[in-house]
Parts: C-alpha cells; sequence; structure tokens
C-alpha cells in the first residue's frame, strides 16, 4: 500500500489507452504481422505496462485495476510472442495440396503404430476365424446381423437382387454418401481414442478383426469364397487400410500423450496426427464409391474375376502410392 | 514458463478458476478459465447456427438437385458432416479463437502458455469432439472440465489449449475519494498510518465495492451496509476521535477511509 493510485492512474493511463488501441488494430489484421515501428512501439508499452501491472500487484489495493491491466497485459504478450503463421499462404491451393505428399511420408515416419494396429487387428481375425472354425454355434455371439450368419441366404438375395440395384445410380449415390460418413466417424472415433492411451483403440481394433475372421471363416467354410472375396474387397481393398491408419493415429496420440514431456516438437507431432486423420478420410471418400458403385455389383453383370482383379489393382497402387511417394525426396534431403 | 492453477475470490461474488502466467521477463498475470455452464451455452448458440446453416444448405440442395435426388442427398449429407467439424475449427483457427457462440459469450480459446491457438490445434481440439460426445450430451467432455485443474475438455488436453473468459474491461473510473479535495482523517497521521497497516486487502476491497455500488443498493440496505463497515472500522481497527467522527455520516467516513487507504500520503 505504498502507491499512490491517483497520480499514478493519471501519469500511466495514457500509455494504457495507446497500448490498447495498438492491440485493437493488431488483432483485426488477419496476418498479424508487425512492422519494425510497431513492433519496437509493442515491445515498450508491453514493458511499461507489465512494470504497472507488478506496482499494482505489489503496492496498491485496487483489484479492478489489477485486472484491467492483467488482461491488456496479457493480450500484448500474445501479440509478442505468437509467431504467427502467415494467413495468406493457408488459402493457397498449392499448401492444400501438399497433403496428398505429407500422407504417405507420415504414415512411414510413424510406421511402427501402422504395425501396432496390424498386429491387433490380425490377433482379432485369428480369434475371431478360429472360434467360427471350431465352434460354429460362436456366431450367433461374435456376428451381430443375421446377413452375415447365413451367407447362403445372403448371396442368394444378393445374386437375386440384381433388378433393384439395375438402373439406381441415385439410390448408390446416397447409399455411398451414408457409408463414407459413417466410416469416417468409426475411424475417427478409433484415432481420438487414443486419448484412453490406446486401450479404446485397441479394443476397437480387435472388435473389427474378430468380425473380419469370423465372416472370412464363415463364408469360406460354405463355400462362398469367391463371392465374398469379390464383394468386399473392392472397397475393403481401402476401407481396411483406412481403419488401421486410425488405429495407427490412435496409438500415436497414445503415446504423444504418454511422452509429452519429451516431445518438444508438440507442434508437429500433432500435425502428423491430423495429416493421418485427413489422408484416411480420402481413402474412406473412395472406399464409399466404390462399396456403393461397384461392389454391390454381383455375377453375371460383373464377373467376380473382374471386381477380383479390380480390387488387387487398387491395393497395388494403395501400396505404391504409401510407401514410395515423396520418398525420393526425403531420401536426397537426409543425404 | 511456469504456469499454476489456483482458487481465489476477486472482487466479484462468482468464485473462478484461474491460470497464473509467469512471461520470461518475469511478469505474472492470471486468466479467468471459462466453466462448464458458460461454455455449454456458447455450444447450444453454434449448435443452432450449425443446424440452421446445414438446413438452409439441405433445402438449397434439395432444389439444385430435385432432378437427381440420390446425388443431392450424396451431396448435402457429406457437406454436413463437413460442416459440423469445420464450423468450430475454421472459426477458431481464423477469428482469434472464437465461434458465434463463444463470442456471445465472451469466451476465448487459446494456447495453454496464454498465447493465440494455432490452426492445427483448432482442428484437433474441434476433431476430438467424437470423444468427449461420448456416451451422449458431452458427458466425457463434462467430465473431463470437472476433474481437469485448467478445465480442460479432452480435446482441449490433446490440443493443448484451453477456454478463458474475456469480459471486455474499461480503465476504471474515478473513486468517490478521488473527487474530495480535503480529508479529515489526515489530520491523525498516527491513526491513518494504523488504519493502513491493520486493513487486509479483503476489507480494503470490500470498503471499495460498498462506496462503488452505491447507486446499486436499495437506501436502507446501504445505510445498514456503511454503517455496520464503519463501525467496524472505528471500534476494531482505526478508532478516530469521537469528536471528529460525530460530525460525520457513515458515507463519509468511509469515503475517507479509503482515501486513506488507496490515496495520496502527501500531508495536506
Amino acid at each position: 500500500m505504498i502507491l499512490n493510485l491517483e497520480r499514478f492512474q493519471v501519469q500511466a493511463r495514457p500509455r494504457w489507452t495507446s497500448l490498447e488501441s495498438l492491440l485493437g488494430a493488431l488483432e483485426s489484421r488477419p496476418d498479424r504481422r508487425l512492422n519494425p515501428a510497431e513492433a519496437q512501439q509493442l515491445q515498450e508499452l508491453y514493458a511499461q505496462t507489465a512494470t504497472d501491472l507488478n506496482r499494482v500487484t505489489h503496492g496498491a489495493l485496487a483489484p479492478e485495476l489489477r485486472q484491467y491491466l492483467e488482461r491488456l497485459v496479457a493480450r500484448a504478450y500474445a501479440e509478442l510472442y505468437y509467431a504467427p503463421p502467415t494467413r495468406s499462404e493457408i488459402w493457397q491451393p498449392r499448401r492444400w495440396l501438399r497433403i496428398f505428399r505429407a500422407f504417405p511420408e507420415t504414415f512411414r515416419r510413424q510406421s511402427r503404430y501402422f504395425a501396432l494396429a496390424v498386429l491387433v487387428t490380425v490377433l482379432g481375425c485369428a480369434l475371431g476365424g478360429l472360434a467360427v472354425r471350431y465352434d460354429p454355434a460362436s456366431v450367433d455371439v461374435l456376428l451381430p446381423a443375421d446377413y452375415l450368419r447365413n451367407p447362403g441366404q445372403r448371396v442368394h438375395e444378393e445374386e437375386q437382387g440384381q433388378g433393384e440395384h439395375r438402373n439406381s445410380a441415385q439410390t448408390e449415390a446416397a447409399f455411398s454418401a451414408q457409408l463414407i460418413r459413417h466410416n469416417i466417424q468409426v475411424a475417427l472415433l478409433a484415432a481420438a481414442l487414443g486419448v484412453t492411451f490406446g486401450i479404446g483403440t485397441a479394443l476397437l481394433l480387435f472388435e473389427n478383426g474378430i468380425m473380419l475372421g469370423a465372416v472370412a471363416v464363415r463364408y469360406t467354410q460354405q463355400g462362398f469364397g469367391l463371392f465374398m472375396t469379390a464383394w468386399l474387397l473392392p472397397h475393403g481393398v481401402f476401407e481396411i487400410p483406412s481403419i488401421l491408419i486410425a488405429g495407427q493415429a490412435g496409438f500415436y496420440l497414445a503415446r504423444l500423450l504418454l511422452h509429452r514431456r519429451e516431445d518438444r516438437n508438440v507442434r508437429q507431432s500433432m500435425r502428423d496426427w491430423l495429416v493421418l486423420v485427413a489422408g484416411l478420410a480420402m481413402m474412406l471418400v473412395w472406399a464409399g464409391i466404390m462399396e456403393a458403385f461397384f461392389s454391390q455389383h454381383h455375377a453375371p453383370v460383373l464377373p467376380y474375376e473382374f471386381k477380383v482383379a479390380v480390387a488387387v489393382a487398387e491395393l497395388a497402387l494403395l501400396t505404391i502410392y504409401l510407401l514410395l511417394t515423396g520418398r525420393r525426396e526425403t531420401g536426397a534431403k537426409a543425404r | 514458463m511456469v504456469s499454476e492453477k489456483r482458487m481465489t475470490q476477486p472482487t466479484g461474488a462468482s468464485t473462478s478458476v484461474e491460470l497464473t502466467i509467469a512471461t520470461p521477463e518475469g511478469v505474472l498475470f492470471r486468466l479467468p478459465l471459462a466453466g462448464p455452464a458458460s461454455r455449454l451455452y456458447a455450444m447450444l448458440v453454434d449448435i443452432v447456427i450449425v443446424l440452421g446453416t446445414v438446413n438452409g444448405i439441405g433445402l438449397l440442395g434439395y432444389v439444385i438437385f430435385a432432378k437427381v435426388p440420390g446425388f443431392g442427398f450424396m451431396v448435402i449429407t457429406l457437406a454436413e458432416f463437413a460442416i459440423g467439424f469445420a464450423y468450430g475449427a475454421l472459426l477458431e483457427g481464423f477469428w482469434n479463437g472464437q465461434t458465434i457462440g463463444k463470442r456471445l459469450f465472451h469466451l476465448r480459446v487459446i494456447d495453454q502458455a496464454g498465447l493465440p491457438l494455432r490452426i492445427e490445434q483448432a482442428w484437433v481440439r474441434n476433431l476430438m469432439r467424437v470423444f468427449d460426445a461420448l456416451p451422449f450430451a458431452y458427458l466425457m467432455g463434462g467430465i473431463s472440465v470437472l476433474s481437469s485443474p485448467l478445465m480442460q475438455r479432452f480435446g482441449d488436453r490433446v490440443a493443448g489449449t484451453l477456454v478463458v473468459r474475456q469480459t471486455p474491461l474499461a480503465v476504471p473510473a474515478e473513486e468517490s475519494w478521488m473527487r474530495q479535495k480535503y480529508n479529515s482523517f489526515q489530520e491523525y497521521p498516527t491513526i491513518a498510518v494504523h488504519l493502513r497497516r491493520e486493513a487486509t486487502p479483503e476489507l480494503a476491497g470490500l470498503i471499495q465495492d460498498a462506496l462503488r455500488r452505491r447507486n446499486e443498493l436499495a437506501p436502507y440496505a446501504r445505510r445498514e451496509i456503511y454503517r455496520e463497515l464503519a463501525k467496524y472500522l472505528q471500534s476494531e481497527i482505526s478508532p478516530f476521535p469521537d469528536e471528529l467522527v460525530e460530525r460525520l455520516s457513515d458515507e463519509q467516513y468511509l469515503i475517507n477511509s479509503s482515501g486513506i487507504l488507496f490515496g495520496d500520503q502527501r500531508p495536506s
């Protein structure tokens, strides 16, 4: 209580007002760039106001004035210490196209989490497959929907139902949108479940694997292996890897949260998570389109061998894309 | 950069949680954190806006794609889905951490270090909503906010962001004790010094508040409060001579006291 508030306020008020108007101007500017004169002025006013705040905090009983100065110092601090992205760049389409290269690069950089996702899914597959193989009754527990339990009936319906699907590109478009939305939601959840330290991600992948294994064994047992391959693979070759990448993002997030202190470059690491999510969303858009427009057509309209060949070609392209894109540049940089 | 959280009782009646930030220059400042209630209201406003936009797009799409309803449905469904996430991410990323709802309720998303949030952070915290919204009605997010020292939902924890309250503040106005030219208490410097030394910050704040809210208080309540405060000061803290006190109203007594507490110490 040593400070003379009255005199102090009269003296300091002009600099607070000018800091306030400078901040107002900066905050309304979209790119938030300072010119040298402004930077110097901001630095000076910030230092003075911060000193004023210290004096009020320690030397006077003026809660409102203190709050006001704290707010002012906080705003100035934010402007001084924030390195803004140049916002004009963000609107350049070229920048957005970089995602197509960043995605495979990130995928390779974080490949060990992908391997973990594959491992969990394969374990689930093995469990589901073995359960159905040695205890056929378990399908009632493992597979929720009727059509998955009775492949014969389903295949019959699918092959008979050709007429309904024909000439209905409209229905297929609507169907594909629903598929895309649903799949992205599930994949995003798998990636977000990383906050449960990866446990949720692992459970989701494992459950997915069980279903996959059980369906595959069930259909193969009853002699519909080729039908199933042709039915599921044209979209599955994108859908299944994208769920695995979602698992990769989830495990990566879990690892980030567990080792936050060590990880200095939080910004880069968060960007990796985002890039993986964006990439898998793009994959799922393709998978949804294939599932609605291609997978649902069966022989004799589309021969099963042709559908499987398309699936194999898709898988080959995806593999090349994920493994090779941007590799030369990164290699050159490393050297 | 040191940050700590603590509970404080600021001038207002409400208890609030604050984040204290220490800058590299050694300046400390506090940021008031937003509570779950105001965030919920802001979110409801945002949900209404998103639903409105989405339905508008839906209607528009219905007209444009009247001949091809299936493709119309496809476009609308995907647009709605994208808007659901992009609304928060883009607005927060490009509009200084505020959505329309947050702006209405004076909330702002910032980086944990007190800096403006980055676009990546805005995307991460908005994509993480799929987890925070589980199992229904943002239960996960709510639990996280209530259990977090920084009132962060899971999305905030992952993105390293927090939501602060940012009610606009003006330079504090002139106080009543600044207007009076002569303070009779200054004729008794020993008692005045005693008052300055004995009064706790809370008591001083209380006196200041009571005077500042003069016109908000009902006359009867004002008389009572001023009488209580003056009586307390006179009997417990700073017994000024009776012949002086008898000539002063309770209000004048308090004005003089705050003049001593906050004002100029030069002998008049």
